[in-house]
C-alpha cells in the first residue's frame, strides 16, 4: 500500500482500537458507571466503588428504600433487618470503605434531592476525625461526579478507557462467582452492606483460639494517629444536621464501637475535644468505648466490630430487653452529660468474663450394648457411672434451649452445666440410657437421622443395622421433659459401604457437585428433618449435629439461613459460649464417650 | 514534557501540521519554536543554561571561523610568522568555550559528589553541598556544541553564522534529552533544508516511534518494578534472584535507552530529518570493544573523535609510548599508551554517566577488560589456532557474543545497586549463594510483577531480540513487509499498535477487589 494509504490506516487503527476498549469497558462495566446492561452485576461493581457504583444502583431502586444509613465501612455491622423491624421502615446500608465526612455530607446531599428518606442514620468512626476529603481521584474511591461537582468528562474518559484488565477480571469473577462473598462481590445487593454471612459463620470459642486465628488482637501494631481533621468533619456533620433538618428528616447520629487497642492510638485530649465537639452540635448514641471495646471477640478485626455488635447496639438504642446488652454498652450523649460522660470514656471498665461467658462440656453418646467398646459404644454400667459421677460432683445437665437462652441474654445457666447428647437416634437409647437419664433426672439431646427413624435395615436394602427408635418411643421420651429430639440431617450420613458409587456420608458437598444443587439438596434435607421431627414429636428444630463431625462454613451458612441456632461437631475440646455471639453456638465441640471412658477419665475430661 | 505523556503526542500532531503547512523558508522557525516550547515546558529557568551554551559555542564558532579565515588569507611569509600566534588563539577560543561549558557541567552535575567526597577524605573540609537542579539534557548539547566547535577549529566546515539556526541545532527538540550526539555537519544542513511533505519518511517515522513505544512501554516499563523491588531490597535476596533482576536490567535500560532514541529519530523523520543512529544492536556484539560501537554510538564516536584520538596522538603520548616499547618491550610495552587512553576514556564515561564512585568503577571495569583483551589478542588467536578454529567460525562468534553479554551483564551490578558496596555484595551473592530453585518457587512472583507482566517482558525481548537477529543479516523489515499483502501490513501496524495501547497507555495501576478486601 502507499505510504499515504498507511498512515490513513494508522490513525484508523487507533481510532478503532481505543474504540474498542471503550466498548468492553461499556459492555462490561467493571464498576457499574454506564449502567452495567450486559451483567447486571451489581455487588461486583460496588465492591470495585461503593461511591459510584452504589449511586448507579440506588436511581434505579431508590423507590424500594426510605431510610438509610450512611458512614465509613463500621456502618456495615448495623443489620438493615433489624433497623428495618425497629423503624418499621426500609433501610439502606450506604456505607462506603474508608468514607470521610465529606464524601458522607456530599452523598446525603445527593441522596436528600433524589431520593426518599424518611430517616437518617449516621454513623461516626473515630478516623472522621483523621482523614477528611481523600481519595477523590482514584478509580476505587471517587465519587460519582453527580455527587462530588467534579468533571463528568474526566470521570467518564477514566472509566471509558481504562486498563482493560478491570474489564477481564470481571468476566473471569463471574464465573467463579459462589453462594457466599468472595473478595469480589463483598457487598449484599439488597440491603448495601457488607455480606458477612462467610465470616459470621466462623464458630468463635474461648479467647486463645480466637486470638490464634486473629493474631492481630495479641500483637497489636504500636502506632500514633493524629486528629487533625477533627473541624472540617465536626461542620460537615453540622451541614448534614441542617438538610435533614430542612427536608424533614428523622436523623440519629450514632457513633460505633472503637476496639480498645485502636483508640490508644489517639491522644485523649483529641478524642475527648472530638466527642465534646459532636456533641455540641447533635446528641448522639456513643457505643465508642465500653466493656464491648475490650473484648476482641466482638470485632472481626482492630476496626470493625462484628455484626453481633451491631445487633446490640441497635437493641440498646431501642430498649429491646430480648436481646443481651453489656449494661455500659451504648450512652445517649447530648450536650449536657458529654463533660461528665468523656471523664469515663477511657477508663478501663470492669470486665468479668464470667458475666458474659460460660463454659460448657458436651458429652457425645452413640450406642449403648452390654457389650461396650472404645470407639461408640458404651455399657449401661458405664453409662449409668457417668450420670452418677456428674450428679454427686455437682454437674447439672442442660438443654439446648437454655444454651441458647444463655447466649441470647434471656436465662443463666447451672454452675457446672454439661450438655448430653446421643447422635444416631439408637433403639438403645431409649431402651437403655432413657430409663438411667430418669434416675438421675439428667436432660439429654438426641440427634436423629430422619431416614434411619425405627429402621433395623440399612435404607431400601436388607442389610441388618443396630435398630433405630422409632417417633412412638421418641415421643414417650419427649414427654418426660427430659429428652429433646434435634435433627443429624434426613438423609446426609450414608454408610460408604452399603452404597454402590459416592454417597452422601456428610452435610458437604461432593466433589464435582454444583453448588446451587448442593444447596438445595442440604436444604430440603434439613426442611424434611425438622419437619417431619416437629410433626411428630412437637419440637422446633434448631440444632443438628453434622454427620462424622464434617462441616464447612458454607454448610454452616446454609444452615444458619435455615434458622439453626446450635452445630455440632465433633472435635475434641470445652465448649466457651459468649453472650450476644451466636457463632459461639456454631459446630460446638463434643468429649466422646464409650466403654474406655471410667468416671476418673470423664471427670478429667470435663475439668481440661 | 516527557515522550510518553499524551500532551507530546498532541505536541507531535500540532507542530507536524504546521511545519508542512506554513511556508517552507519558515519551516526551521517552527521547528525551534517547537524546541523552544519543549524545552521550556520543562521548566523556565533551566534554559538560562542552554542559552548560555549556545551563546558561548556560537560566539566561539564565529570567532574560531574568523580566525581561519584570517589563517587563510594570509601570505607564505606570514604564515611563518603568524601561524603561531593564530593557533594560541584558536587553541584558546576553544579552551575558553569548553572551561565555561564543562565548568558549569562539573558545578551542576559532579559539584555535590565532590563535596561528599573530599568531606569523607579530608574531615572538616566543608565544601558547600549545592543541590542544584540538573536541567534537562545537559551532558547532551554541551558534548554536541563542544563537538561542533572543535570541528570549526580544525577547519572541518565554516561555522553557522545565523544564531537562531544554531540555536536550533543545539535544541532540535527530539535529541535534545537523551542524544543522539548529532554533529553539525550531519544535522544542520537537514534542519534548515526546505521540505515538502514526504509520506514515505513520515510513516517510516511513525514506525520507528511505534517501534520505540513498544520496548519503552511494554517491555522497559514493567521490566523496571521488578528491578526497582529488588535493587531497594539490596542484598535480602538469594543470588538468582538478583541475577534475574539485573537480567531484567539489562532489557529495562535497553528497552529504554533504545526506544527512547527509537522514537526521538522517528518523530525527527517525520520532519523530514534523518538523525544519526545510536544503536546497532549490541546484543549482537562480540566483544566490549565492539559493544561500544554498538551501543551509544554517539556518545562512543565524539569521545573517539574529541578524546582518544586527540589524547592518543598527541605529543607526551608519542613519548611515553617510546618509553614504554623501549623500557617494558613485549606486547605491554607495546600497547601501554593505548590502554591508557582507553582508561582515560571510559573513565570520562563513567563519570558521564552521574556522580557516583559506581560509574568511575564502571569505566574501570570496562578499561579493564578492553585493555585485558588487547593484551590477550595474540594468546587467544594461538589458542584457536592450536584448536584449529576458524576465526569465521559461528560457534565461535555466538561463543564471543555469550562472553560479551556475560561481561556487561556483570557491570550492570556496578551501575544498577545504590552504592558500590551494594553491588559487590549483590554480585557476590550471584556467585556464593545462587540457589537456583529460588528462580522456581513463586520467589520471581512476590517481586512487583505478577506472570503476565513477567511473560510480557519476556515475550517483547524475544520479539526484539528476533527483529534485531533479522536486521543483523541485513534484512529491511520494513521494505520487505511493504511488498506483502494488505492484511499482513494491516496486522503489522495492528498488533504492535494494540499492544502499545493495551499494555503500555492503558495500563494505569490495576487495583485489584482482593488487595482492598485482603481482611474481608
Amino acid at each position: 500500500m502507499s505510504s499515504k494509504k498507511w498512515i490513513v490506516i494508522f490513525f484508523l487503527s487507533i481510532i478503532l482500537i481505543f474504540a474498542m476498549v471503550a466498548g468492553l469497558n461499556i459492555l462490561v462495566d467493571p464498576f457499574g458507571v454506564f449502567g452495567d446492561v450486559l451483567m447486571d452485576w451489581y455487588s461486583y461493581n460496588i465492591t470495585m466503588n461503593p461511591r459510584v457504583a452504589k449511586i448507579k444502583y440506588l436511581d434505579r431502586h431508590y423507590e424500594e428504600y426510605d431510610s438509610y444509613i450512611i458512614g465509613c465501612s463500621a456502618t456495615s455491622s448495623f443489620p438493615v433487618n433489624e433497623l428495618n423491624s425497629y423503624y418499621g421502615a426500609s433501610f439502606y446500608n450506604m456505607i462506603m470503605y474508608g468514607a470521610d465526612m465529606k464524601d458522607v455530607e456530599l452523598t446525603v446531599s445527593y441522596m436528600l434531592e433524589n431520593y426518599i428518606v424518611k430517616n437518617l442514620i449516621l454513623n461516626i468512626y473515630i478516623d472522621n476525625g483523621v482523614y477528611y476529603d481523600q481519595g477523590e481521584d482514584t478509580l476505587t474511591n471517587n465519587l460519582h461526579p453527580k455527587v462530588s461537582g467534579a468533571s463528568r468528562l474526566s470521570f467518564y474518559g477514566k472509566y471509558l478507557f481504562l486498563n482493560p484488565r478491570y474489564a477481564i477480571s470481571k468476566i473471569s469473577s463471574r464465573r467463579r462467582d459462589t453462594y457466599l462473598p468472595q473478595p469480589f462481590d463483598v457487598f449484599d445487593i439488597s440491603t448495601g452492606a457488607y455480606d458477612k454471612r462467610a465470616r459470621d459463620a466462623e464458630p468463635i470459642g474461648s479467647l486463645d483460639e480466637y486470638i490464634r486465628s486473629y493474631p492481630v488482637f495479641a500483637d497489636y501494631p504500636e502506632a500514633r494517629i493524629e486528629m487533625s481533621q477533627t473541624d472540617y468533619c465536626i461542620k460537615s456533620v453540622l451541614t448534614i444536621i441542617n438538610m435533614c433538618r430542612e427536608a424533614g428528616v428523622n436523623l440519629t447520629v450514632v457513633c460505633s464501637p472503637v476496639y480498645k487497642d485502636y483508640m490508644a492510638y489517639f491522644d485523649p485530649a483529641q478524642v475527648a475535644d472530638f466527642y465534646t465537639k459532636l456533641a455540641e452540635i447533635t446528641p448522639y448514641w456513643d457505643f465508642s468505648m465500653s466493656s464491648v471495646s475490650w473484648e476482641p471477640r466482638y470485632f472481626y478485626d482492630g476496626t470493625h466490630f462484628r455484626n453481633a455488635a451491631g445487633t446490640m447496639a441497635l437493641a440498646r438504642m431501642f430498649g429491646n430487653d430480648r436481646v443481651y446488652v453489656p449494661e455500659d454498652f451504648g450512652v445517649y450523649v447530648t450536650k449536657e452529660n458529654v463533660a461528665s460522660y468523656l471523664e469515663t470514656l477511657l477508663e478501663v471498665p470492669e470486665i468479668t468474663a464470667e458475666n458474659y461467658t460460660a463454659r460448657v462440656p458436651i458429652l457425645m453418646y452413640h450406642h449403648l450394648d452390654y457389650e461396650g467398646n472404645d470407639t461408640t459404644t458404651t455399657t449401661p454400667e458405664t453409662f449409668e457411672a457417668h450420670m452418677k459421677a456428674l450428679r454427686e460432683n455437682g454437674y447439672t445437665a442442660i438443654s439446648i434451649e437454655e444454651l441458647v437462652s444463655y447466649v441470647d441474654g434471656n436465662g443463666q445457666l447451672p454452675p457446672k452445666p454439661v450438655l448430653i447428647t446421643f447422635d444416631d437416634g439408637y433403639l438403645s437409647n431409649y431402651e437403655l440410657a432413657f430409663p438411667i437419664l430418669e434416675k438421675y433426672n439428667m436432660k439429654a439431646t438426641i440427634f436423629i437421622i430422619g431416614s434411619s427413624v425405627g429402621k433395623s435395615f440399612y435404607r431400601d436394602t436388607d442389610y441388618p443395622i443396630i435398630p433405630h427408635f422409632d417417633y412412638e418411643q421418641a415421643r414417650e421420651m419427649v414427654d418426660s421433659g427430659l429428652v429433646s429430639i434435634q435433627s443429624h440431617t434426613y438423609d446426609m450420613h450414608r454408610w460408604q459401604p452399603f452404597e454402590k458409587g459416592a454417597a452422601r456420608t456428610s452435610i458437604l458437598k461432593l466433589e464435582k457437585e454444583d453448588e446451587n444443587d448442593y444447596i438445595r439438596v442440604l436444604k430440603e434435607d434439613f426442611l424434611k428433618s425438622s419437619a417431619e421431627i416437629c410433626e411428630n414429636l412437637g419440637i422446633h428444630v434448631d440444632s443438628l449435629a453434622f454427620p462424622n463431625g464434617q462441616y464447612d462454613i458454607l454448610s454452616q451458612a446454609v444452615l444458619t439461613d435455615l434458622g439453626v441456632r446450635v452445630t455440632l461437631s465433633v472435635e475434641r475440646g470445652i465448649n466457651t459460649v459468649i453472650k450476644g455471639l451466636p457463632q459461639s453456638l456454631y459446630a460446638m465441640k463434643r468429649l466422646n464417650m464409650n466403654e474406655s471412658i471410667d468416671t476418673d477419665k470423664l471427670l478429667e475430661a470435663l475439668c481440661s | 514534557m516527557s515522550f510518553t505523556s499524551p500532551v507530546f503526542l498532541g505536541f507531535i500532531l500540532f507542530f507536524l501540521l504546521v511545519y508542512y503547512l506554513l511556508p517552507r523558508r519558515l519551516q526551521w522557525v517552527v521547528l525551534l519554536a517547537a524546541s523552544c516550547v519543549f524545552y521550556i515546558s520543562g521548566g523556565i529557568r533551566m534554559i538560562a543554561y542552554l542559552l548560555i551554551t549556545t551563546l558561548s559555542t556560537y560566539l566561539a564558532g564565529r570567532l574560531l571561523g574568523w580566525l581561519n579565515e584570517k589563517g587563510a588569507g594570509l601570505s607564505q611569509e606570514d604564515k611563518k610568522l603568524l601561524s603561531g600566534r593564530l593557533r594560541t588563539q584558536k587553541r584558546l577560543t576553544v579552551f575558553f568555550a569548553a572551561f565555561l561549558n564543562f565548568g558549569m557541567l562539573y558545578v551542576l552535575k559532579y559539584w555535590d559528589f565532590t563535596a561528599h567526597a573530599l568531606g569523607r577524605l579530608i574531615p572538616g573540609s566543608n565544601l558547600p553541598v549545592l543541590n542544584l537542579a540538573i536541567p534537562l539534557g545537559i551532558s547532551f548539547y554541551i558534548f554536541q556544541s563542544i563537538g561542533y566547535v572543535v570541528d570549526v577549529y580544525r577547519d572541518k566546515y565554516q561555522p553557522e553564522k545565523n544564531p537562531f539556526k544554531f540555536a536550533l541545532f543545539v535544541s532540535f527538540f527530539p535529541q535534545i534529552i537523551q542524544g543522539p550526539i548529532s554533529r553539525f555537519d550531519q544535522l544542520a544542513g537537514q534542519l534548515t533544508a526546505l521540505r515538502e511533505p514526504n509520506f514515505d519518511s513520515i510513516k517510516y517515522g511513525i514506525q520507528l516511534t511505534m517501534w520505540g513505544y513498544f520496548k519503552k512501554l511494554v517491555i522497559a516499563g514493567r521490566a523496571g518494578v521488578l528491578v526497582d523491588h529488588v535493587f531497594n531490597g539490596g542484598t535480602k535476596y538469594d543470588g538468582s534472584v538478583i541475577a534475574f533482576a539485573v537480567l531484567f536490567y539489562c532489557i529495562q535500560l535497553y528497552c529504554d535507552f533504545s526506544g527512547g532514541i527509537d522514537i526521538s529519530r522517528g518523530i525527527a523523520g517525520m520532519f523530514g530529518i534523518d538523525m544519526t543512529i545510536n544503536f546497532r544492536r549490541p546484543i549482537f556484539a562480540v566483544s566490549l570493544t565492539d559493544y561500544w560501537r554498538r551501543w551509544h554510538i554517539s556518545l562512543g564516536t565524539w569521545m573517539k573523535d574529541y578524546v582518544f584520538y586527540p589524547l592518543a596522538l598527541s605529543k607526551p603520548f608519542g613519548r611515553l609510548g617510546k618509553f614504554t616499547r623501549k623500557h617494558i618491550g613485549g606486547t605491554v610495552g607495546k600497547i601501554f599508551p593505548t590502554s591508557l587512553a582507553t582508561f582515560i576514556i571510559y573513565f570520562i564515561i563513567g563519570i558521564w554517566h552521574g556522580a557516583n564512585f559506581r560509574y568511575i568503577a564502571f569505566g574501570f571495569w570496562n578499561g579493564i577488560i578492553i585493555t585485558s583483551s588487547l593484551i590477550l589478542t595474540g594468546f587467544y588467536s594461538g589458542v584457536r589456532k592450536r584448536l584449529g578454529i576458524s576465526d569465521q567460525s559461528r560457534l565461535l562468534r555466538v561463543f564471543r557474543i555469550l562472553r560479551t553479554a556475560f561481561l556487561v551483564f556483570i557491570g550492570r551490578y556496578i551501575t544498577r545497586a545504590p552504592r558500590l558496596l551494594t553491588a559487590l555484595s549483590m554480585l557476590g551473592a550471584t556467585f556464593l549463594n545462587f540457589h537456583p530453585e529460588r528462580l522456581f518457587d513463586g520467589t520471581l512472583l512476590t517481586l512487583g510483577l505478577d506472570k503476565g507482566a513477567i511473560i510480557t517482558v519476556l515475550a517483547g525481548i524475544v520479539a526484539v531480540i528476533y527483529v534485531e537477529l533479522l536486521q543483523e543479516r541485513g534484512i529491511e523489515i520494513r521494505k520487505s513487509l511493504e511488498k506483502r499483502s494488505f492484511l499482513v501490513q494491516w496486522l503489522a501496524i495492528l498488533v504492535p499498535l494494540t499492544a502499545i495501547i493495551l499494555l503500555g497507555i492503558l495500563n494505569q495501576e490495576y487495583i485489584s477487589a482482593e488487595f482492598i478486601y485482603a481482611q474481608f
